[in-house]
């Protein structure tokens, strides 16, 4: 148990120092900004992967690029477009909606509807209140009868 | 009916899913990155590779309907393409080299030898063929960026005015040519 908690802090402590910035900013909202823009801008080259995790050529340009235009008192949106002026929507992890992107957003909503219109039409058919007399009543008791005849002959 | 085709639902969907899906092995991410099409190229100041003192500019350019190549010696597909690129050359395509340092970088590296660099160029371009007119040196990357380049070799078509009318990524082939620039250029040069 000691280990474990020794084994514990250490993978903390490890986490924390990989988090510590080599940038330097006027203020925190700057290295904040700076931080939010590197995870949502993806690398053009490695296309899964956001420019602070890429180590291609380019994503260290797009980078330098972002940290000057921050540093400068660029705001996030400011620093998207330029990004997207150059490199096109692609470049930025949050698509814009537009006719060709709108199906992503709809489609999801579709499926949903589509599922809870399903399950209440299921719900309303299996409570639909059957009726029970006793003709029925009878009906069962002679059913059974039978059956219990059936099996001791 | 409604029974029949409830049931058949989820192989609807199977089926769906495999078209979306079989699609997909086909498609190419590199071909969406096309911001700059449709701008003028951008302003830029930049040395020439080979030369000492002489200095291109976006104004250098206008007038004549070019084709902007970005490529350097570290990279094996530009080195692929040059070939074809001297014939387009010598069928009278105007190319223009936009040499992309890759590994530089002022920060770490100090001094940058501009002698190797040329020499390694010169003696590339003698075996593989010469399709440049003239190359424009851009070790900070920064007109590669204001392009919107990933990586080399990507190419770029531009008209008398200096409009980018294309973006290629990846090497120039007769393919590539036919398909993708031989109309455009159709186009500007009757």
């Amino acid at each position: 148990m000691k280990y474990f908690l020794i084994s514990l802090v250490l993978l903390i402590s490890f986490a924390v120092s990989a988090e510590q910035d080599r940038y330097e900013f006027a203020n925190d909202e700057q290295a904040q900004r700076f931080g939010e823009l590197t995870k949502e801008l993806r690398c053009p080259k490695c296309q899964n992967q956001n420019i602070a995790d890429s180590d291609a050529v380019v994503a260290k340009d797009l980078r330098d690029k972002v940290l000057t235009l921050v540093q400068e008192g660029k705001s996030k949106d400011e620093v998207i477009d330029y990004m997207i002026d150059r490199y096109g929507y692609f470049v930025h992890y949050d698509p814009p909606v537009t006719p060709a992107t709108l199906v992503l957003w709809v489609f999801p909503v579709l499926i949903v509807i589509f599922g809870l219109g399903f399950i209440v039409i299921r719900q309303r058919k299996a409570a639909v209140k059957q009726t029970w007399d006793e003709q029925d009543e009878a009906l069962l008791a002679k059913l059974i009868a039978q059956n219990q005849r059936q099996e001791q002959s | 009916m409604n029974r029949k085709f409830l049931a058949l639902l989820p192989l609807l969907a199977f089926i769906l899913v495999c078209v979306f899906l079989y699609q997909g092995l086909f498609a190419n991410p590199r071909e969406l990155q096309t911001g700059r099409i449709g701008h003028t190229m951008p302003a830029f100041n930049l040395p020439d590779l080979m030369q000492d003192n002489k200095r291109w500019q976006q104004a250098d350019l206008e007038g004549e309907v070019y084709i902007l190549n970005v490529w350097g010696t570290w990279c094996p597909t530009c080195l692929a393409e040059l070939g074809y690129l001297t014939k387009l050359r010598e069928q009278g395509v105007k190319i223009v080299g936009l040499y992309y340092v890759q590994s530089y970088d002022a920060d770490f590296d100090g001094a940058f030898d501009m002698a190797a660099l040329r020499e390694e160029v010169s003696s590339m371009l003698s075996r593989a063929g010469d399709p440049y007119q003239f190359n424009i040196l851009d070790l900070e990357r920064t007109l590669a960026l204001d392009l919107g380049v990933s990586g080399a070799p990507e190419t770029f078509l531009v008209d008398r005015k200096g409009t980018i009318l294309l973006h290629h990524t990846g090497d120039i082939n007769p393919r590539v040519w036919r398909a993708k620039f031989a109309p455009i250029m159709q186009e500007l040069q009757p």
